[in-house]
């Protein structure tokens, strides 16, 4: 009761920390049957593993496997637990998917998912199947599964070259790396050929025609070459982890790192891949660098660059943003300053006589670098290239208007100068002119009114006037040099404008970012700074936000109220405790759930989760790689808040507990003090008077006692509930524990037969002796009190399991009355008919010690006539 | 014949000290008492008793600290008297250089059983023979001898025997047992000693209704009385 409860300032960290560290530890191993084409027999292979497996014992669901109605395949599904798909309807059909949350629940050791690349029916909860399967890994659940060559990502455009059919279901290559093992299925051509003609292989619902093409014999040879290959230089990585632990100093060039640069381009994609590719081989880190350069980008050029950077995700690559209006010399400054090997770059489409192309420029001034330029495929998704003007074209029509009108007043005006001051003051006044359009026009308005201006003043100021002849040569060069200067004016001015549109967005983030850290560090509490905290992002991005926050014992509930401007609706809850239990963003514009109204990040720090933040954002725009990292950032910052919070209320909480406690016990103590004192003058004094037979003596005795017991368990109750009750565990022996009970209940069992059975082999236990001892004297008290005099009392002790100890008290009384046996235990609850001179506290009493130990007690009637009360303690042992 | 022994009281209840000071003369001490810490270090000074009560309860200062301050300067035996029932404060005490606990309520008899044990100790201490029930201790020839006959102990349970002997009558928390027995490294490793507990009780016949006995209190220590 002493030592106070151990209250750390954090414990959510900690336990949280360690909770990762178990699952990470416990996560579930991924096996890969790979096959170069559909037929080749990896599901009939699938099965067999499995069934080797689960003669082994091993707990095993089959989660979905596609029979295509074959006979054997059939065969060795037989008397394997099979998981009912789930159906869904969708447009009026109804589908069959694979059902996640069943398999979850089951937490089978093993599950069989067929068809790694599978896209999931629209409102699932992933989009793709091999998402599924990454959750059960991480659930700790081993998955055997199947794929198809054509199917992994960084294969998808050399399949494409092979074939000519544009895979659409791929599965990153990033999943592959996870895999335990990688098998392949290999199947000769001819005998593949065979099999198709015998109809044994499900071609699928495509095209009978796209299907036979897809089949050619070339095609399959080359196919199967892939899968062959694709699996050597795994196993030739494997063996390279291998022999670089063992040995020291390694002959491969570990440094190697590759770089890629990216921009909107249809390229982009081809040119992940091949990276990618190339990365895995040399089996070497990657960086895909983003210019994002002067130019703002139309929307359909930011879907695309974000497609690209989504992949490059998705592939595993680091994705570095840089900005910059030189590509060549960012990259280059990039891939100096983390080191790359070689840069990758696409190859131009054109060759320009008068401009060096990226590459070119990339291949003069690498310097040690190597560059690697290579062909890439446009991905099949075009961008409709016309759109390029998309939406500022309203903007730029008026903008022309302005020209046009420029133009006319401009000329009026010159026209007027001309006859004061001369032709010359009129070039400069539309110099003037151009310069300040140029800050606040586009450049191509900037550039033609330029021209026009140049033209006007040729044409209506320089002799001979309303002509385009120029008669003196000085005017010629005067004309030239007006031309010049108003356009590389005009492009110099609208370059600065621009730089400065990306630089003050920048400056406007990281300021709202510094704003945000001040705030919420100098915010006295979380009701002040976080909803700040929030109306800040919001003001910055023009969205709507909601922040769920998770309640003091780690989990998410779904009545808390959320932060911000807006509140989840009933159905968002799936995506936000989809989010919050899996640490990754979820929601629209991602690839799980993504038909929910807003994208949830979860708002988490190395050590701990503290919530879910949801972003809303308006309906025409989407999230694009630059905003998503910006707003990651924030997330963050935010999660550092929130942490602080909770450290924070949790060293108060502890403290305040301290506080309360330590004026619990001192009150007790004095209470304590101010009854027994009294009680110990009138014992004290009792003794005093000695044995003199004085009949009035001796019912003061009695009477002392009594009040004694119940001013002892009044006292054990308030610490029970208030609790104080701390077991205070060390190595005991049991039979000095049942001795001691003994000892101090001995004026009430007043000559009673106490028959002590210990087995004899018992070893010492860790127990609160002392808390133990009075439970065990109050089961003591109890028999003596309600059965007659002279009937003995059983107490036997035992271990049961290894580790349960249990005490068995058994009377020879008349029993308990029948249904009591729970209320025996509650406060102050005395059975009808019960002698005086009871409390009815000691039951509850020994209950309350016992649970402080964290066993539980009962009692019963014995069939043979009398009551038993059974204590049962879990217990460390000792083995000497 | 020797001086009366005497006592000295520390304790803030004037009833407690009224109602010691009649238990103790009775049987033969010569008895001060003060209401106070200070005042009892003063005393203990002055009087310099045989033994001392002391309640860990004390309007001025803690028991415990009175307990700490006499210490510094003497090994007059002294026995807690409190109404604080908790093992942990039993054994803090007792760490302390208290010799023995009684909690209040106590019974006189009791009481002036543990204060005869305590004063004992000195003179076990010197001794170089003991008797003990129906066991005769010759310290310097390191026997035991049970109702006549020599028992053989091994040199650990004799250490562990000696010792609690030495302090018949007193509690010897387990510690202390552990730390002089088996040096200051296993004090954390009670179940050795309950091994070797249950060999002295069943070698030397030490079982509950004899005239000797060697009990257990739960979490404190063991304790040998005759």
């Amino acid at each position: 009761m002493n030592s106070a409860p151990d209250e750390r300032p954090d414990p959510d960290a900690l336990l949280a920390s360690m909770q990762r560290e178990e699952t990470q530890s416990k996560a579930g191993k991924l096996f890969i049957f790979l096959g170069m084409c559909p037929g080749v027999g990896k599901t009939f292979a699938m099965l067999q593993a499995a069934r080797q497996r689960y003669k082994e014992g091993v707990n095993l669901l089959v989660g979905l496997v596609e029979t295509h109605g074959r006979a054997e395949t059939l065969a060795l599904l037989d008397g394997l637990n099979v998981l009912h798909r789930r159906k869904m309807e969708y447009r009026g059909r109804i589908l069959e998917e694979f059902d996640i949350d069943a398999v979850l629940q089951q937490r089978p050791d093993l599950v069989l998912v067929d068809e790694l690349a599978h896209t999931n029916a629209p409102g699932s909860r992933h989009a793709k199947r091999c998402q599924d399967v990454l959750e059960l890994i991480g659930a700790g659940i081993d998955v055997y599964t199947t794929l198809n060559v054509q199917h992994i990502e960084s294969q998808v455009d050399i399949v494409r070259q092979i074939t000519g059919v544009a895979i659409q279901e791929t599965v990153p290559d990033s999943i592959l790396d996870q895999a335990h093992e990688i098998q392949l299925i290999d199947l000769g051509v001819e005998k593949l050929l065979e099999r198709m003609a015998e109809g044994k292989v499900y071609m699928g619902e495509r095209a009978e025609q796209a299907v036979s093409h897809f089949f050619k014999e070339g095609n399959l040879t080359a196919l199967r070459e892939l899968a062959l290959r694709f699996t050597a230089e795994r196993v030739d990585r494997d063996l390279e982890d291998i022999r670089r632990s063992k040995r020291v100093s390694s002959p491969w060039k570990t440094s190697a790192r590759l770089l890629v640069g990216v921009g909107p381009s249809p390229y982009a994609e081809s040119l992940i891949r091949w990276t990618r590719r190339t990365a895995g081989r040399l089996n070497c880190p990657w960086l895909v660098v983003w210019v994002e350069g002067l130019r703002s980008l139309n929307s359909s050029q930011q879907e695309t660059l974000t497609r690209a950077l989504g992949l490059a995700r998705k592939l595993g690559a680091e994705i570095v943003p840089a900005a910059g209006d030189d590509v060549a010399s960012v990259l280059l400054r990039v891939a100096r300053e983390r080191n790359v090997s070689q840069i990758v770059v696409g190859k131009p489409e054109s060759r320009s006589r008068f401009r060096k192309s990226l590459a070119d420029r990339l291949i003069d001034e690498s310097g040690d670098i190597d560059v690697c330029v290579i062909r890439p495929l446009a991905s099949g998704k075009t961008p409709a290239v016309s759109t390029m003007v998309a939406s500022p074209a309203a903007s730029l029509v008026g903008q022309y208007g302005w020209v046009a009108a420029l133009v006319f007043i401009l000329t009026s005006l010159g026209s007027g100068l001309a006859t004061v001051a001369g032709y010359m003051v009129v070039a400069l006044l539309f110099l003037l002119a151009v310069v300040v359009a140029a800050l606040r026009m586009a450049r191509g308005p900037v550039l033609v009114l330029s021209a026009l201006l140049a033209l006007s003043w040729n044409f209506f100021f320089i002799q001979p006037s309303f002509t385009f002849f120029i008669s003196k040569p000085e005017d010629i060069v005067m004309f030239g040099l007006f031309f010049v200067v108003a356009i590389s004016m005009g492009h110099l001015t609208s370059r600065l404008r621009q730089r400065e549109r990306v630089e003050s967005r920048r400056q406007r983030e990281t300021a709202a970012l510094l704003q945000f850290t001040q705030q919420a560090a100098l915010a006295t509490g979380p009701a002040n700074g976080v909803p700040a905290a929030l109306r800040l992002i919001e003001d910055l991005f023009r969205i709507e936000v909601a922040l769920v926050e998770r309640s003091p014992d780690q989990s998410l509930d779904q009545s808390t109220r959320a932060v911000g401007s807006r509140q989840p609706a009933g159905k968002e809850w799936g995506v936000i405790n989809w989010a919050f239990e899996n640490r990754h963003p979820a929601g629209r514009f991602t690839d799980t759930l993504p038909d929910s109204s807003a994208t949830w990040f979860p708002v988490q720090t190395s050590t701990s989760i503290m919530g879910v933040l949801g972003v809303w954002l308006p309906r025409e725009t989407s999230l694009d790689f630059g905003m998503r990292q910006t707003l990651e950032a924030f997330v963050l910052q935010l999660a550092l808040v929130l942490e602080k919070e909770h450290i924070i209320q949790a060293v108060n909480r502890a403290e305040l507990l301290e506080q309360s406690e330590k004026l619990r016990r001192t009150l007790l103590d004095s209470v304590s003090h101010e009854l027994k004192t009294p009680l110990a003058v009138i014992h004290a004094a009792l003794d005093g008077l000695g044995e003199d037979g004085n009949p009035y003596v001796s019912e003061i005795r009695t009477a002392n006692q009594r009040l004694q017991r119940v001013v002892s368990h009044l006292l054990q109750m308030t610490q029970i509930e208030s609790s104080v009750v701390e077991p205070h565990r060390e190595w005991c022996d049991v039979s000095d524990i049942v001795r001691s009970a003994q000892e101090s209940v001995r004026e009430s069992l007043a000559g009673r037969m106490i028959e002590l059975s210990v087995p004899p082999d018992l070893p010492a236990v860790k127990v609160d002796a002392m808390l133990i001892a009075q439970a065990i004297a109050n089961m003591l008290h109890n028999a003596a009190l309600y059965t007659p005099a002279g009937t003995p009392v059983q107490v036997s002790v035992s271990l049961a399991a290894g580790s349960i100890l249990t005490i068995v008290v058994r009377d020879h009384g008349p029993g308990l009355p029948s249904g009591e046996e729970e209320l025996l235990f509650a406060k102050f609850y005395r059975s009808p008919g019960s002698p005086a001179g009871g409390t009815g506290l000691g039951l509850a009493i020994v209950r309350g010690f016992v649970q402080a130990h964290g066993g539980t007690v009962s009692a019963r009637n014995r069939p043979d006539g009398g009551a038993e009360f059974t204590l049962a303690l879990p217990v460390e042992t000792a083995t000497v | 014949m020797t001086a009366a022994p005497v006592a000295l009281i520390i304790d803030d209840e004037i009833q407690i000290r009224r109602l010691l000071r009649l238990a103790l003369e009775s049987r033969g001490y010569k008895v001060h008492d003060a209401a106070a810490g200070q005042l009892g270090l003063i005393e203990a000074v002055n009087v310099s008793p045989d033994v001392i009560l002391l309640d860990l309860g004390l309007p001025d200062m803690d028991g415990l600290e009175v307990l700490k301050r006499l210490r510094e300067w003497s090994d007059v035996p002294v026995l807690i008297l409190s109404v604080r029932d908790h093992e942990s404060v039993k054994i803090t005490a007792l760490e302390n250089g208290a010799d023995d606990y009684v909690t209040k309520p106590f019974s006189t008899g009791e009481l002036a059983a543990r204060l005869a044990a305590i004063r004992r100790r000195n003179v076990m201490e010197s001794q170089a023979e003991a008797t003990l029930g129906h066991l005769q201790i010759d310290f310097s020839a390191r026997t035991v001898h049970s109702r006549g006959e020599e028992v053989h102990l091994t040199p650990t349970e004799y250490a562990l025997f000696k010792i609690l002997a030495r302090h018949a009558g007193k509690v010897v928390i387990q510690k202390q047992l552990l730390r002089e027995v088996w040096g200051p490294q296993a004090s954390g490793q009670a179940q050795y000693l309950r091994v070797y507990i249950n060999h002295l009780r069943r070698k030397l016949s030490l079982t509950d209704d004899s005239d000797v006995k060697l009990i257990n209190e739960p979490g404190i220590g063991y304790r040998l009385i005759s």
